[in-house]
Formats: C-alpha cells, structure tokens, sequence
C-alpha cells in the first residue's frame, strides 16, 4: 500500500504584536486556494437581489423565535430585582412565594457562587444597580411566576449611589466598586506625533464640549432562554447573536464540558450587540432545569429589557482640533469621559479621531466612569457612534471657523494609510462617497441657494464621514452537501439577525457550485451540529464566514464534477456547471445536479472550507459619507429630517436590496439617536424614568424621511476572496452628527447635545425654562 | 368559553385576567402574535377583533367571546392579506421578522378599510406599529404595492 506523499500543511504559527508583545499565534490556510472575486468577475447569482429566503416563514408567522418556544413540562421563570441603586439585602425570605400552588424552585446566590455577569456576582446580596437580580423562581405559568415574585419578602437597607458620571466623579462620590469610581487604566491615552506643538502651529484652534446620551438598543425580541436537560447534557435555545460563546460562557459557569451543551438560535428577534453571550436569563434557564429536571423558559420583560440588557453609554467629549487656513488639520485632542454603568467592556469614542482623518497630531484620553446603573453592552458601532458626533460637529465648527466648506475640510484632509496602525487600506472609497453623496444630495445646489432668513420654520444640511473595521477574518467554517435531490445545503454555526446572511451565504455557495439559488438551503444557529462560525459581532459574518462557504462549496464543485465525469465518460476539466445542471464542455451533453445525485444514492458529495488569515498588515474598512436636509421649528423645537442621502463603500455587495435594508435601518436608528432617544435618569432616586417602549422614544413609521442609500466602490478583493466587506453597523455612524450639523445650519446656533430634543432646542433658542 | 379565531371556534377555560396574547400563545399555540412590550405601546401583539386593529396583550380573553379575531396566522386568507404577504416578500419588508406579524395585521385591516391609501393614509395606519431593524421604508413599499395588486381586477 502506498504511503501518501507529504501533504501541504494546513496549520502555521506566526508572531504577532499585541500591543508591545509579540504573541505566536496559529494560521489556518484553507484547503483550496480560491482566485479572488474581483472586479472582473462575471457573477450571476451573486451581487443579484435574491429575495430573503426566510421571508415566506416571517410573514406567515411560522418563523419560530426563542420567546415561542414551548416544550412538554415546561416552567417559566421570572427575577427578582434591587429595587434601588445600591445598598443590599437585609432580608430575602422566599418561602410564602414557595407556598403558593405551581410555584416549583428557586435559585438563589448559594446556587450560583461564581456565576459573573459584567463582573457582578449573579443575585449579589449586595445591590450594584436597580434592576439588579437577586433570586430567580419558577411556576407552571409566566403569570404565576410574575405573581409568585410579589410574594417575596424583600427588605433592603440603601446606600448612596452614583448614577450618572458626574455623580460618580463628584468630591466625597459613594464607592460604586470597592477599587473606585474610574477604570484601572483611566485615562487610557493614545498619542501621536505632538499636540502641543501641532497648535502651536496652528492657524485656528477651536474647543468644544459635546454631549452624547444613554441609548437602548430596544430589540423587539427581548433576552431569553430556553433550557432543557437530557441526562448530563443540556439543550438551550437562546435569542443571541454568539451560539458558540453563549456556549462558552455557559460550559464555564457550569463547569461542564463544551460537548454537553448545545445552543440553538434559528429565528432571533434583533441583536445589534446586546447579545453576544450567556446572558442571565441563561444561566437561570440552566439551573433551575437541571435541579427541576424539567424544561425552564427565562425571559425578560421589557422593563427588564430597558434596564439591565445593556446600553451605549454616555459620554462628554471635549474636543480641542488645531488647524491651519486652509482647512488642513494639525493637531486633534480629545479628553472624554465614558460612563460605563456597573461594568462591560471600554468602548470609547477615541479611535474614531484617531482614524478618521490625516493628521500627525493626535492625543485622546477616555477616563471610564462605573456608575449604579446597567452595564453597558456594545451596541452598533460601539464607540464609534459617539466619537463621530463629538469629531464631526466639531469638524464642522472649524469649517464655520475658516469659512470653507465642510465637505472640502472632509476632503482636505483625507487619510490615504489607517494612521492608527500606520499601514495601507485593502480598499478606499470614501473620496467617492463624498462625490457621489454630495451629488445625489446637491450638496453644492443647496449650499449656494438663496437662505430664507427669519421665518418660524428654518432649512439646514449637513453631512459626515466615517469609517468602520470592516474586514471579519478567521476563524470560520462551513460544509457545503448536496441532498439526494441535487439541492444543496450549506451548513455553518453562524447567525441571522434579521441581517439576511441566510440568503447571502446561499447566495455564495450557489455561485461558486453552478447551482440555482432556489436550490441552496442554508442551515445556521446550532453549535452542536454546525462548525464553528464567529458571533455576528463587528460586521464581520459575511466577510468572516462567506469565504469559507465559497472554499466549501468549491470542494463540492469539483467532488460533483469528479462523480459526473464518470457518468459523461469524460474528465472532470471538460466539465463545467451552470444553473444547476453539468455541461460537457463543447457539446450539448449534460447532466443536472439531480441526475447526478440520483445516480450516486447513498454516496455523498461534501465539501469544507475554512475562512484563512487576512492580509498582513492591511486595513480593512468601511467608509462612509451622510448627507441630511432638515427643517426646524424654532417655536416648538421640533427637527424634521426631509431626507438623508448616504453613500457607503464596503466592498462588493452580495444582495443589494438586503444590503440596502441595513443601511436604512442603520439610518433610522441614527435618526432615534439624534433626535428622540435617551435614558433620563432621576438622580437622586438614582433610578430609570424611561424603561417603556413608550418613553425611551424609537423612531416610528412616522419620522422617517426621505432615504437614498447606496454603495460606491465595487469588490475588495484584496481583503478577501470574495471581495466583501462589513457593512451592518456603519450607516448608524454619522447620522446623528450630519442631522445634528444641519440643524446648526439651520438655526445659526451651535448645537452640542444630543438627543435634539424640542425642549433642548428650545432651551437653546429661547434660554433654559 | 368559545373564541372564534381565524377560521375556527376554540373552546377554552381562561382566569378573567387572562390577556388575549397570553391565550393565543400560552393555550392556543399561535405563537404568531409577539409580544414585545407586553404594555400597549409597540404594536408586534396586533390582532384584528371584528377587523378592528388591537393589542392583544391590552385586551382581556374573556371580553372577545362575540367577537371574531383574526390572527396573522389568519391574515393570509383574505385578499389584501394575501397581497401583503406577497408584497412584504418582494420588496424585502421584513429584517428580524418580530415585529413582521403585527404589522401585516394592521395593513390587512387598512386595505380591507381603504383599498387605495395614499403614502400618508399607510403612515398613519401603521404608526402603531415599532420596528427597530428600521425596515419602514420597505413597508410603506410594500403595502402600497399590496393595494394595488389587491385593488387590480385581474390579478389573483
């Protein structure tokens, strides 16, 4: 028998920097080395606007979401919060809510000991926030449990708290956590070039303080889980956007192996950040069903939802930006204050300034504030949402400053290399957002045109740039099958959000097979029969996972034709495949993909792929250029947005009109965030006013303008071989600044806080009531 | 007590404080209608009672025993509903697909009620209805598009 001769290897290491450490670290290259989608590219089932394929089951209301599911024997759970912002439990006594008929099981902080979320102990006896969880218990019914929960003798004993940052900066402010008010790392500050000498330099420099919000990410779909215990292995059925590190978090808790647990999210009702792991809902999903043996639905109410599902949080930026006549930037300093809530991660506005623009001349500083309230969760271009308002409202001030144009400042002062990591980009288009919105706008038309002074009601514009890590990379893996049928399946453990990567990764694989979209199902939202794909975090799933469908759907292509070459008598470079049917090339002789696999039976064609290593040292990103028209009311305040024309270049666009949905969305909730949206907190009860969907005001049908979004710039090839980039998170970026921009327009008055509120504006134009 | 539902009479035992939302979902297994809010304020628990638009989880069980609810696993069978369903499909009307449901309801109930609004007309009849994905401009799209396919004589 002949050994096989040495295989190219599959696995490499190489050094990374990390931050002044070098870390080795692990390449995968995939088995098949794919030449890219580039702009020659003749795609036909790619770049079409195939209908979502998951559209038909969301209509009809078949579409099962987590919240739906109902499983024999099933119990719900429902969770007893703090009532005050901090303090802590004198006594907890569950025994009447126990006595109470169908009421089966608590959990309690003893059934819980090193279970953390956001670095607070799960049902702490020690109360960090309102809202916080203290015990959890389940009945027959969500109505019972609700019922049950009144039961609970509760007693607390509050403490001061500090709810806002600026509480919780304040001389003599109540230790939020034992080791202070601030982060470890406060102020974390980034530098480059000399700032003090850049405006020293500098022909004008101008100072701002800007003021951005608390804002909820309010998915209609709330948090929640379903668990249900078979033996030593547990099924949970979550609404998230991460199955394999809801997975992790939960085999962590558990102390269970990651085998013994399967998250499955098939239909999830809205993400955009806040559910990117085991969450609390699951980890009292999983125990109260492991201790009942029975299945157990935890999910939140809305109030819940409002409270203590994450956040973006607020921040202050003051702004100083040198510049010279001609608009050409030399110095950016921003010093910001970031209030976190009780913990989460440290999104700050600052590389957003770091990025953005040329210019040698770059300090931030973000301090990090902890506060009583909810921690923070990323929510749709974290960070990056409110540096852009802080850096293209004062962007703005130094265009007034220099009577010049803001567009032209945009242009004078374009980055052709990614300065915060000093290297090249894979693709820039943004020079192109900004001819192609600013045309389609009349950027310059309505700049010239005569104003209409006085007047109650005034007309302004403003636009903004932006840009976003786009690139996604490895990890990822999918499996391409064909079925007995000749359809295939593509099979990966991504997720769907309302995104449409269902119908964008069919779109890939039935590119690469030949075959016919109607015929590619794709099968996602399962860790314990899927390969592992990353969360839909960061807008990376169709950059992170679409390359290793296209590898695995090419494996099968060649497996298929490697099969039909023997049913044709030929071999398979004679082959070829369109639409769902094998052609021998330069005859009238074929074979569709049914005859084929109907003719194998039982013997399979399969195909792998993985996603490989992106480029090194090569920026991958998305750019973008808004462009808003609104009208105010200068009585009652009230902002109208007439209409918004964004120009985006993320690469090649595998579905425009699914494409086209995520950036009026992103849009739509920029708009929320400009306009309507925050969290307005009582500081001295130290609680939220506004957990509804009623008072923390989303856009309704009723406030959305005029929307033209499109793409410019065509594939990326060199960020991947597909040529895709990210392009969910984006279009939310600089909506609130290009409103917030016209409005200043608008009124002639500088507008600095947002949400653009009536009685903001009012406070502004007439002097605070 | 009986609930005429869709095309069917169902027979239950519901507590007086039982909300419709709970029934359909909880007892019925039409879990079709969402519930997001559970508070009257977001719209994704919209049924039709008697083709009236309404919030099932601010409407009592035990007040709709006379009346005919339609469900959206319901809407489907009438004409506009059918249109609609078509319609959101085309023109990509639908994102996470939570809120997907009430909104098709409420649509169904202003085309049976208007067969020819105008974009205003679709604004207003909908504004009861939240989407966080932001998909509006597609549903405003979409059912006007569903009026004119309900409204033309010759299609299906």
């Amino acid at each position: 028998m002949n050994e096989p001769g040495p295989q190219p290897r599959r696995f490499a290491t190489t050094k990374v920097e990390v931050e002044g450490r070098e870390r080795t670290t692990i390449v995968e290259l995939p088995s098949l080395a794919l030449a890219p989608w580039d702009a020659a590219a003749d795609l036909t089932v790619v770049g079409r606007s195939t209908p979502r394929v998951d559209a038909l089951e969301k209509v009809s209301g078949h579409a099962r979401f987590t919240v739906d599911l109902r499983r024999p024997g099933m119990l719900h759970a429902a969770i007893l919060r703090a009532p005050v912002a901090s303090g802590r439990v004198v006594r907890l006594d569950a025994a009447p809510a126990m006595a109470l008929p169908g009421v089966r099981g608590t959990l309690t902080l003893r059934d819980v000991s090193g279970i953390t979320v956001d670095g607070v102990q799960l049902f702490d006896q020690v109360i960090h926030y309102a809202g916080q969880p203290l015990l959890a218990l389940c009945a027959d019914s969500d109505d019972l449990a609700r019922r049950a929960l009144r039961a609970i003798l509760l007693e607390v004993e509050p403490a001061e708290h500090a709810v806002t940052a600026s509480q919780a900066l304040a001389d003599g402010a109540p230790r939020v956590h034992a080791a202070g008010n601030t982060s470890r790392n406060s102020p974390r500050v980034y530098t480059r070039g000399d700032v003090e000498a850049g405006l020293r330099g500098a022909d004008v420099a101008i100072t701002r303080e800007y003021r951005t919000p608390v804002a909820l990410h309010t998915a209609l779909e709330p948090h929640g889980a379903v668990a249900e215990w078979s033996g030593d292995h547990v099924t949970v059925w979550e609404s998230t956007q991460g199955i394999f590190n809801t997975r992790a978090d939960l085999a962590a808790a558990l102390r269970v192996p990651l085998s013994r647990i399967r998250v499955i999210t098939d239909y999830m009702g809205g993400g955009f950040g806040a559910k990117n792991g085991a969450s609390h809902a699951t980890y009292i999903a999983a125990l109260l069903a492991s201790r009942l043996q029975r299945p157990v639905r935890c999910v939140l109410d809305r109030e819940a939802e409002q409270t203590d599902a994450g956040n973006r949080p607020a921040t202050i930026q003051r702004v100083t930006i040198g510049a010279m006549r001609d608009g050409t930037l030399v110095a950016i300093d921003l010093d910001a204050t970031i209030a976190l809530g009780i913990g989460g991660w440290q999104a700050g506005p600052a590389r957003i300034y770091r990025e953005l623009y040329r210019c040698p001349n770059v300090r931030t500083a973000e301090t990090f504030v902890f506060t009583n309230m909810g921690a923070m969760a990323s929510f749709r271009a974290p960070g990056h949402v409110e540096g852009a308002f802080g850096l293209e409202s004062a962007m703005d001030a130094v265009a007034r400053t220099l009577d010049l144009d803001p567009l032209e400042v945009r242009r004078r002062n374009y980055a052709e290399r990614d300065q915060d990591k000093d290297r090249p980009y894979s693709a820039k288009n943004l020079d192109r957002c900004y001819a192609e919105g600013s045309e389609r706008f009349g950027w310059h038309e309505k700049r010239t045109a005569k104003r209409v002074t006085g007047g109650r009601v005034r007309r302004g514009i403003g636009m903004a740039s932006l840009t976003w890590g786009a690139g996604g990379g490895p990890p990822a893996y999918a499996s391409v099958r064909l079925n007995a049928d000749g359809s295939a399946d593509v099979l990966t453990g991504t997720q769907d959000l309302g995104t449409g990567s269902r119908t964008v990764l069919a779109q890939i694989a039935a590119e690469q097979l030949g075959a016919r979209i109607q015929e590619v199902r794709t099968i996602l939202g399962d860790t314990e029969r899927l390969p592992y794909a990353p969360n839909s975090w960061g807008s990376i799933t169709t950059a992170s996972v679409g390359p290793a469908v296209r590898v695995a759907a090419e494996e099968a292509r060649r497996l298929l034709l490697d099969a039909a070459a023997n049913f044709l008598d030929a071999t398979p470079g004679d082959l070829s495949t369109r639409d769902g049917v094998v052609h021998l090339n330069g005859s009238d002789r074929t074979l569709t993909f049914r005859e084929v696999c109907e003719r194998l039976g039982n013997v399979m064609i399969m195909g792998h792929g993985s996603r490989g290593p992106n480029p090194d040292r090569v920026a991958m990103s998305a750019f973008g250029a808004q462009f808003a028209e609104v009208e105010v009311d200068i009585e009652t305040g009230r902002v109208r947005v007439l209409q918004v024309v964004a120009a985006h270049d993320s690469g090649r666009i595998i579905n425009p009109t699914l494409a086209e949905s995520q950036l009026e969305g992103g849009i739509i909730q920029g708009l929320g965030y400009a306009l309507f949206e925050e969290r307005v907190v009582d500081e001295r009860r130290g609680l939220a006013l506004n957990p509804t969907m009623h008072d923390y005001k989303i856009p309704t049908i009723a406030d959305v303008p005029k929307i033209d979004a499109f793409f410019v710039g065509g594939p990326d090839a060199a960020a991947n071989h597909t040529g895709a980039k990210g392009l969910a998170e984006p279009p939310i970026i600089g909506i609130a600044a290009a409103v917030a921009n016209a409005v200043t327009d608008a009124l002639g008055v500088e507008v600095s806080q947002i949400p653009l509120t009536p009685w903001r504006l009012c406070a502004l134009l007439h002097g605070s009531a | 007590m009986h609930l005429t539902i869709n095309d069917g009479v169902y027979d239950v035992v519901v507590p007086g404080h039982e909300r419709l939302s709970t029934t359909l979902r909880e007892t019925l297994g039409l879990t079709g209608t969402k519930v997001a809010c559970g508070r009257g304020e977001c719209g994704a628990c919209t049924v039709l009672l008697d083709g009236t638009p309404a919030y099932a989880c601010m409407t009592l069980t035990a007040a709709c025993r006379d009346r005919v609810i339609t469900t959206i696993e319901g809407a489907g069978a009438a004409r506009a509903g059918h249109a609609l369903r078509d319609a959101f499909i085309a023109h990509d009307a639908v994102q996470c697909g939570f809120c997907t449901p009430g909104q098709i309801v409420a649509a169904t109930a202003l085309l049976t009620r208007n067969a020819h609004p105008t974009e205003n007309d679709v604004v207003r009849a909908m504004s009861g209805n939240l989407c966080r994905c932001g998909t509006y401009p597609k549903i405003i799209r979409a059912v006007l598009a569903a009026a004119q396919q309900a409204s033309d004589p010759g299609s299906v």
